[in-house]
């Protein structure tokens, strides 16, 4: 019988139902091997609760173990069958939100791989021929913008333009590029992790990279530009150039959990032309606060940005804008993506992507 | 079509990397004996089991994508016997065993058969804790103990731990769908036995007996005592946040502890608390009965799953004896210097190798050719002649500008 339940509450989700399993008693035949997982199922019920996912999509979510390290799947309390063994029998509602994102970013990992990632065609650069480098997140940003505008990079006579604002926003920055290319630990143990060192990590080291550029251009062909503002100028492009996309704190968060998984279907390289080119433009703009750095790191925050200042001005390199541009400034957002928020998002990504919308629920 | 399958699914330090690498070794002597175990490099098991259940490995997860299904196409398309083996796999999902067990041909007309070499948990909670400690861990042996008897399994110890340990669990996920008589359970011997017994246990377990195989290897997963591994574990505490997973694993899990500290052979071993012997003495007791119940084949007895008593003086690898870890860690200290010696002779090597290029480069561009074809190139660039440098490197495939 309780086996028989649970098979009932499988069928009541994948026609759309929304009741929590303790409230659920109609039996059901068995329609499959094995039972999902409790994740699995809950993750479905979630769905239903706030759209209509298609048969596909439920399929898909109910095949599908959460991928990575990570508590088992689950058997549904009541519908287990007794054994005194293995993990203990849950209840889905119970289940953390995380438990939940783990699954979800599972699937849109395949969702993700099977999108087309946008190809330009090469085009020979113009003058003034340049690169934009520095703070990782705002130079692809600003790159991108430039190949839109069909300018390419790179060339005989290239100027680096080593770009930079100041070291709260660089290090969300750092924190965030990698978040959308090989992934890493949660923002707060990354963060305990750069704070420790002297010297900013590597995606936010403005002397760093000018260096490694200084090395293959010259140094008279580098300029740190402390204001993004100015880049366009200096490149020589009429309009503007975006600083970085608008991204809730779920949205990084949530691409650290798809780069994971992605990297279970595709090779690195891969990996980041498709969390930038497919997974990124999906989030852009969804609600929800920005990261920022916790105010109780401030102290250190100050302390790392002012030995980089140091640093830039001892490495003599032509700076547009005050060094004192790289000292934190106060940001409004939230110091740490909420879990929840990273849930909702996986689930309106999940709803919004589905592939075949005729094939949702009648 | 595969006429028979074996999934050897678990579980770790079971002597699996001994059993895999004969296998590996023997792979073309094994094909036209009707066994076939394809693995073109040794982890390839590995790389497949973690594509099947998508783990992460330090990076290892790229080289494993689309391992499985290859494996899987290579098992349906064998004509005999065929052999998987890989000891993570006790970790599988149901949703992951039943893709498995699907992929290889169960319910199309193979015969799916489930091998779980097991041993006793006296002896398996120390050795999980020390490999924990060989892969980084910076966890004492009580916050260990603590975790794994935490009834809610909600750490990443306790639940890795009770996935890859826990024979009835490992079962049901494995054997739900398969009949009692295709599920095989090897146990190790206990300590002090013969040291054939285990490989004569799989032998049976896995229908070798009678085949010729060279046994002869050095694969071995070797184990540390209590100074040997409270002193890595301090090494961790200390390096883990310089040293980088790539050279971890070269210079501490395999020249300190796999080459050196592994060779103390002396010093106490590790063990379970004697405090701890009598939940798991419990628990063990459990399993056996459970797993008797369920008329699975046994090769072994499964009463060697009870494990030994408590040995007099247990040593505290959380308290060691400080002169013993001393001892231990000087020949840690002259196994690194000895490494260092070897890639500063190599580095010097190099130095020469590269001294001797940059000669023979400089000699080349004394050359009296070597120097009209300079001034040509120059003149040509800084003429009309530029279109035809262009060309000229583009047809050699050389790069056309810099920057």
């Amino acid at each position: 019988m309780s086996r028989a339940r649970a098979w009932g509450w499988i069928a009541h989700l994948r026609d759309g139902g929304t009741t929590p399993w303790a409230d659920w008693s109609a039996p059901a035949d068995r329609a499959d091997r094995v039972l999902p997982g409790a994740q699995q199922l809950e993750l479905l019920r979630r769905l239903n609760l706030a759209g209509r996912p298609s048969t596909a999509l439920a399929d898909r979510v109910l095949a599908t173990s959460a991928p990575g390290r990570g508590r088992p799947d689950f058997e549904l309390v009541g519908a287990d069958e007794g054994s005194p063994f293995g993990p203990q029998p849950v209840d889905p509602s119970s289940l953390p939100a995380d438990e939940l994102v783990r699954v979800a970013t599972g699937v849109i990992a395949e969702d993700v791989v099977a999108g087309p990632v946008p190809e330009r065609t090469p085009r020979r650069p113009r003058r003034p021929r340049w690169r934009i480098v520095g703070d990782a997140w705002v130079a692809h940003t600003m790159t991108e913008a430039m190949l839109d505008r069909r300018r390419w990079p790179g060339g005989p006579g290239t100027v680096a333009h080593v770009v930079g604002t100041d070291q709260a926003a660089m290090l969300v920055d750092a924190w965030t590029a990698r978040c959308f290319a090989e992934g890493g630990p949660p923002w707060g143990e990354w963060l305990d992790a750069v704070l420790r060192r002297p010297v900013p990590p590597r995606r936010a080291d403005l002397v760093r990279v000018a260096d490694a550029w200084a090395g293959r251009l010259g140094r008279s062909r580098v300029r740190v530009v402390l204001d993004p503002a100015l880049v366009a100028g200096l490149v020589r492009t009429r309009r503007p150039l975006p600083v970085r996309p608008t991204l809730p704190a779920a949205g990084v968060e949530l691409a650290r959990h798809v780069s994971a998984a992605l990297g279970h279907h595709v090779v690195p390289a891969r990996r980041v032309a498709l969390l930038r080119g497919v997974l990124l433009p999906r989030l852009v703009g969804r609600p929800g606060p920005a990261l920022v750095v916790p105010p109780d790191r401030a102290e250190q925050v100050t302390a790392m940005a002012e030995r980089h200042r140091e640093r830039l001005l001892a490495a003599h390199y032509a700076v547009h804008g005050e060094p004192d541009l790289l000292l934190p400034r106060q940001h409004d957002g939230a110091a740490e993506p909420a879990v929840d928020g990273v849930l909702d998002l996986a689930l309106a990504l999940l709803l919004d992507h589905q592939t075949a919308p005729e094939e949702a629920h009648p | 079509m595969s006429k028979r399958v074996l999934l050897h699914v678990g579980t770790p330090k079971t002597g699996t990397s001994y059993f895999q690498d004969v296998l590996f070794r023997n792979q073309e002597a094994l094909e036209p004996q009707g066994v076939s175990y394809h693995a073109p490099r040794f982890d390839y098991h590995f790389l497949a089991a973690l594509d099947l259940m998508r783990l992460p490995w330090g990076g290892l997860e790229a080289e494993a994508i689309g391992a499985w299904d290859e494996l899987a196409a290579r098992v349906r398309a064998a004509s005999g016997t065929a052999i998987v083996s890989h000891e993570i796999l006790a970790t599988a999902s149901r949703s992951q065993v039943a893709r498995a067990l699907e992929s290889v041909g169960h319910g199309a007309g193979a015969e799916v058969h489930v091998v779980l070499s097991v041993r006793d948990l006296v002896r398996q909670i120390p050795a999980e804790w020390q490999e924990n400690v060989k892969h980084r861990s910076t966890l004492s042996y009580a916050t260990f103990l603590e975790r794994i008897q935490d009834p809610t399994r909600d750490s990443r110890i306790g639940s890795w731990f009770w996935g890859v340990q826990e024979i009835p669990d490992i079962l049901n996920r494995w054997a739900h769908d398969l009949p009692p008589e295709h599920v095989h359970l090897v146990t190790v011997p206990p300590p002090g036995g013969p040291p054939e017994l285990l490989w004569q246990r799989f032998s049976r377990a896995f229908g070798l007996d009678g085949l010729e195989l060279d046994l002869g290897t050095d694969r071995a997963n070797p184990s540390l005592g209590v100074p040997e591994t409270a002193l890595l574990r301090r090494i961790n505490r200390d390096a883990n946040a310089l040293v980088e997973p790539e050279h971890y694993r070269p210079l501490v899990r395999e020249l300190l502890a796999h080459q050196t500290l592994s060779r103390r052979t002396g010093s106490p071993r590790l063990a379970l608390p004697p405090d701890v012997h009598p939940w798991v003495q419990e628990l063990s007791a459990s399993w056996v009965r459970e797993v008797r119940e369920r008329g699975y084949d046994v090769v072994g007895d499964l009463d060697e799953l009870l494990g030994a008593p408590p040995a007099a003086g247990f040593a505290d690898p959380d308290a060691p004896r400080e002169r013993q870890v001393a001892a231990a860690g000087v020949d840690a200290i002259t196994a690194l210097l000895l490494e260092a010696t070897r890639l500063r002779q190599e580095e010097a090597r190099l130095r020469d190798e590269l001294a001797a290029a940059h000669a023979e480069v400089e000699r080349a561009h004394l050359r009296p050719v070597y120097r009209l074809r300079k001034k040509v190139v120059h003149r040509l660039e800084r003429g009309s002649g530029r279109f035809l440098i262009r060309l000229y490197r583009r047809l050699r495939g050389l790069p056309v500008d810099a920057g």
